[in-house]
């Protein structure tokens, strides 16, 4: 809460001195304007895109940053080399790009990976061969909870919570629903947590899940309906989100609830996609800055995309965490040794040592430290859907619940809080 | 022509040099990421020589291969977290208790032929979707179904293949293993019997025959193969994931084996490595996995219509067509 | 014969009661209302997809898997002309046409070249075509949540408690009307009749002179048409998701079995049994979270009743 106050002012001010200005130039890393030449750092990406969704976003943006400091010096004279794959959403296809990424190539660390099942098909993978992987879109608990796996995006867990919190002291919800996928990493892990927060409250949340093979959600509705809860938590990829809004349109339920989502939902394509009917009664997490806020890192990221991504590349969430991610990292990268630059260990210790770094994309700082878990995002805002687009209800807020002690006290350690 | 029990076939010794091939030099030569592709092609190959010997012997369709797989998997990853066996009793486990598996299927099955029990066992592989998706696959949890939030242990690999490359080669060699149960199944009784009643039910049972024990029988080896193959994938990744276990995989995975040519060992092989290899080359080559699905359904299709004794009898017919050239040439 | 079917019937709705009430019991009469209201919405799309299958089944022999991605194809057509401001009408019938267009393409161009192979390799190249179609599908059109909305939507009556848009009910009255419909047509008209010939025996109609080509070519519009119907309900009413709607199939295939893959009525009514089923499982504690498994469960069940009594029959083809 309280760096979220500050920095709150700080984006404002920052707003207001951009507003009007011409694009900002994309500034990267030394910012030398000349190209790197030396040997290539090859760093590794993973991400999914299949049939169920494209997580590129992260690695396009975070490719697209790389770009921009090699072009602009690189790490003290020399490139990076990233080298994505695509796991297809498929588990074999997972392992297979984890071994040709980390066990076939010299790769220093991953970063941007934005997938489904990746983290937790090669978490293992990742603690043998002592990679450090900075992900950017991740979505199960693999990710927050293993040794070498540090996101920037908050997963559901966090906003879910962050969700219900506004919901609880803002809009008066004293029973969330929380609808999940029926998967133990995600669904039941997160709902899980968001009815420890409310029991913490005093008040009462259910999970109501739905079978990720099951193509219909009106049941899952009803179920959540019949539960009496007052405020419905729509823990859905965006797609069955939107089927379950329109679900519950066709029942005509918008008044009888509260509708609360995370951040899945804050897609400029949902306020469009929903339709009038849900105008200004939708609240959603957004765990990092709206793109409507224009801070200096939210302007060279567009920037950096503009010159150096592809016009498809998408503006979101996801895009913003994977060029954070690979900010993050190629400055963790210029403060080292420059002798050290190709050897894994000594990037991971580079990596763990992170602390303190800020952005305002991100309501805190973002930190590693040397802990089984990893969770640094933790703070957001809230964003209803309103006009056909988001309107900011909330400011950055710390999320309040039982779960990030052990986040509180690391931070403690590394003098944050 | 010599029946002995024995005696090698010339397509037996090209069996038998690949098998030697992909023991002996392909491990030294790939990469981990190749390991990984052709472990995994070893698994499915193992699976789909189990459905394509169905399909061949008996002409009955199983489209539930990769869920018996799921099946065997599933047993194999409970076993690894209760108990400290070792792998190969683990996998034993799994590979009986999918077979049983297999009978219980069989039976709605035994009255029913062609497109009926084809649909039956899409119905299991539906099912079975559902379950795993739904319970998911132990990792090490408490309960029944062993589940937790978050990644336990690996799965225990076998001792003697602890590295990549040797639990490649002993992927292989049970596969080989695999192929030679079938072989020996062919040459004894039961083949006998199946041959029958490919033939004819009638005429097997008029034959005093026991149809419905050879059936069931059929069944039970393609889930021990199925279920032996769960478990080595098992190995493989050190967990598993519902994804890999749709039943539009085991559809797929039907429609490869008769792609490959089901009579032949070798179409299993082709089969498999259709499967699992041609996705990552297609990947490296950098066609977009959308497009890939183009690419197989249109060979799915151009096989299926053009080949009906799929790629291996092609190659079979070629080979044949060479050698009966070169005889002529000598002559 | 007719006392043993009149069996089925009795057994059938003793069954469906004995279900609602099982798991209904101790629930709130309302709620139990919302959800054999919502079952009979998902179990109508079940039965149109199950009657376009058996449909085509009966005439051509052909099983097809590829229904569900040339409906996915349709739907994602009528959004993209709808999103490009396309009258909406327009952009319906599209949906349709692509259907249809996509259906009768295999019909006449690939599905001859199999006429004489086995019923299940002619089931499973038509898988290979919906991977071909859901490979295009979802290339041309990046994942993103979408909707598509008809404007029956907005319409809604209230039936026990629960507001059900008229689409729904469109739906539910389409699949009855259609079953009727094909029911007629089989039964009136020459091409009906020629059809039911092509489904008794193939070769006996072939040599009686009944233009196979044309009657098959009918076939596959009546079912690409379907098709394209199907996909579009399905998007609006369920989810518009390529991937979704083109596997929706194998639950079609599920109530086509209960109908033995040749009576409409029966599929009709498997169909709204299996929605209203797999709904009232949600009452259910400990069945709730595999409650898609129903379709599947009820597929089999039936097949194993149908089966009863019976022993290995040699004559006939599969």
């Amino acid at each position: 809460m309280r760096y979220g106050k500050t920095l709150g002012v700080a984006t404002a001010l920052v707003t207001l001195t951009m507003a009007g200005q011409a694009m900002a130039e994309a500034s990267c890393g030394m910012n030398t304007g000349e190209a790197a030449t030396g040997d290539p750092i090859i760093v590794g990406g993973i991400y999914g895109d299949a049939a169920p969704g494209d997580w590129s976003s992260s690695t396009d943006s975070a490719a697209a940053y790389f770009a921009c400091v090699n072009a602009n010096g690189g790490i003290n004279g020399r490139p990076i080399d990233y080298r994505v794959e695509n796991d297809q959403w498929n588990p074999e296809s997972a392992a297979q790009a984890a071994a040709l990424l980390v066990n076939d190539t010299p790769t220093v660390a991953m970063v941007g990976n934005g997938s489904f099942i990746e983290m937790a098909v090669n978490a293992n993978t990742y603690e043998e061969a002592g990679i450090m992987v900075m992900a950017s879109a991740c979505a199960i608990s693999e990710c927050f909870e293993t040794p070498n796996i540090v996101s920037t995006n908050q997963g559901p867990l966090p906003s879910n919570l962050g969700a219900a919190q506004y919901a609880v002291e803002e809009l008066g919800a004293t029973h969330t629903a929380c609808i999940g996928l029926n998967i133990p990493n995600n669904g039941i892990w997160s709902c899980g947590a968001v009815n420890d927060f409310m029991e913490s409250r005093g008040l009462q949340g259910t999970s109501v899940l739905i079978n990720p093979g099951a193509p219909d959600v009106n049941s899952a509705l009803l179920e959540a309906m019949a539960s009496g809860a007052d405020t419905i938590l729509i823990n859905q990829p965006a797609g069955i989100a939107l089927a379950i809004l329109s679900a519950a349109e066709e029942q005509d339920l918008r008044d009888q609830f509260i509708w609360i989502a995370p951040t899945p939902l804050y897609d400029l394509s949902v306020p469009e996609a929903v339709g009038d009917y849900w105008d200004g009664h939708v609240y959603v997490n957004a765990e990092l800055a709206p793109l409507n806020l224009e801070g200096p890192d939210a302007q060279n990221w567009v920037a950096v995309l503009d010159e150096y991504g592809n016009d498809d590349d998408p503006r979101d969430t996801f895009g913003q965490a994977g060029y954070l991610s690979a900010r993050f990292f190629v400055d963790a990268m210029l403060e080292m040794d420059p002798a050290q630059l190709d050897d894994r260990a000594a990037v991971s210790d580079a990596i763990r040592g992170i602390s303190g770094y800020t952005s305002d994309l991100m309501c805190g700082p973002y930190y590693v430290g040397d802990a089984d878990f990893h969770m640094p995002n933790h703070a957001g805002y809230m964003v209803q859907i309103t006009g056909g687009s988001f309107e900011i209800v909330r400011e950055c807020y710390e999320y309040d619940s039982p779960y990030f002690e052990p986040h509180r006290a690391l931070e403690a350690e590394l003098g944050l809080n | 022509m010599d029946r002995s029990l024995f005696r090698i076939t010339r397509s037996g010794w090209a069996g038998l040099a690949l098998a030697a091939f992909a023991i002996v030099i392909l491990p030294s030569i790939s990469s981990r990421f190749w390991l990984s592709v052709f472990t995994s092609a070893g698994c499915f190959t193992i699976a789909i020589a189990g459905v394509a010997f169905m399909y061949a012997r008996l002409g009955m369709v199983s489209l539930t291969q990769v869920g018996l797989m799921g099946v065997g998997g599933w047993v194999a990853l409970r076993l690894n977290y209760a108990f400290d066996f070792p792998f190969e009793v683990n996998m034993a486990l799994a590979a009986l208790t999918t077979m049983v598996f297999g009978w219980i299927l069989a039976l709605p099955a035994l009255r029913m032929r062609g497109l009926y029990l084809a649909l039956v066992t899409l119905m299991a592989a539906g099912g079975l979707e559902i379950i795993f998706a739904t319970f998911q696959f132990p990792n090490g949890g408490d309960g029944f179904w062993g589940v937790q939030t978050g990644s336990g242990e690996a799965f225990r690999r076998p001792w003697i293949a602890q590295s990549p490359e040797a639990y490649l080669r002993y992927v292989i060699a049970c596969a080989v293993l695999g192929f030679l149960l079938i072989e020996l199944h062919r040459r004894l009784q039961p083949g006998r019997a199946w041959a029958l009643i490919r033939r004819s039910e009638a005429a097997a049972m008029a034959a005093g025959v026991n149809v419905t024990l050879y059936k069931t029988w059929a069944f039970g080896i393609a889930g021990l193969l199925g279920g032996g193959a769960g478990a080595l994938l098992a190995g493989s990744l050190g967990l598993l994931d519902d994804g890999t276990f749709r039943a539009s995989e085991s559809v797929l995975v039907f429609a490869l084996a008769v792609v490959g040519g089901a009579r032949y060992w070798q179409g299993a092989v082709v089969a498999a490595l259709l499967y699992k290899v041609l996705p990552p080359l297609l990947n490296n080559w950098g066609v977009d996995a959308d497009l890939a699905y183009i690419i197989f359904g249109a060979g799915l299709l151009h096989a299926v219509i053009t080949a009906p004794d799929g790629i291996a009898g092609q190659i079979m017919g070629a080979v044949k067509g060479l050698s009966r050239r070169k005889e002529r040439a000598d002559a | 014969m007719t006392i043993a079917r009149f069996g089925n019937w009795i057994l059938w709705a003793v069954l469906m009661a004995l279900i609602i009430g099982w798991f209904g019991w101790g629930g709130r009469p309302q709620m139990i209302g919302l959800f054999i209201a919502s079952g009979l919405a998902v179990g109508s799309l079940y039965a149109l997809g199950g009657i376009g299958i058996v449909v085509l089944y009966r005439a051509t022999g052909v099983l097809n898997f590829a229904g569900g991605a040339a409906g996915a194809a349709g739907a994602m057509t009528a959004w993209q002309l709808t999103d490009w401001g396309v009258w909406d009408p327009i952009s319906w019938i599209a949906c349709l046409a692509v259907a249809l267009a996509i259906t009768l393409f295999y019909g006449r161009l690939i599905a001859p070249r199999l006429a004489w192979r086995e019923t299940v390799v002619k089931a499973v190249a038509t898988l290979g075509f919906a991977l071909i179609i859901l490979g295009a599908v979802s290339f041309l059109w990046v994942d993103d949540p979408r909707s598509i909305s008809l404007p029956t939507d907005a319409i809604g009556v209230r039936i026990l408690g629960m507001r059900v848009t008229a689409t729904r009910l469109l739906v539910f009255f389409a699949s009855i009307g259609i079953v009727v419909g094909i029911w007629l047509f089989l039964a009136r008209t020459q091409i009906g009749l020629q059809m039911r010939a092509l489904a008794n025996d193939r070769d006996l109609a072939a040599l009686m002179g009944i233009p196979i080509l044309r009657v098959e070519t009918i076939a596959w519009g009546i079912s690409g048409l379907l098709a394209g119907f199907t996909g579009l309900m399905f998007a609006d009413l369920i989810r518009l998701e390529p991937t979704i709607i083109t596997f929706m199939v194998i639950p079609s295939i599920a109530a086509a079995i209960c109908g033995r893959l040749e009576n409409l009525t029966v599929v009709l009514l498997g169909g709204l049994s299996m929605g209203v089923i797999e709904n009232m499982l949600t009452m259910s504690p400990m069945l709730r979270g595999v409650r898609p498994i129903a379709p599947f469960v009820i597929a089999a069940l039936v097949l194993l009743w149908y089966q009863r009594g019976s022993r290995l029959t040699f004559g006939g083809r599969d």
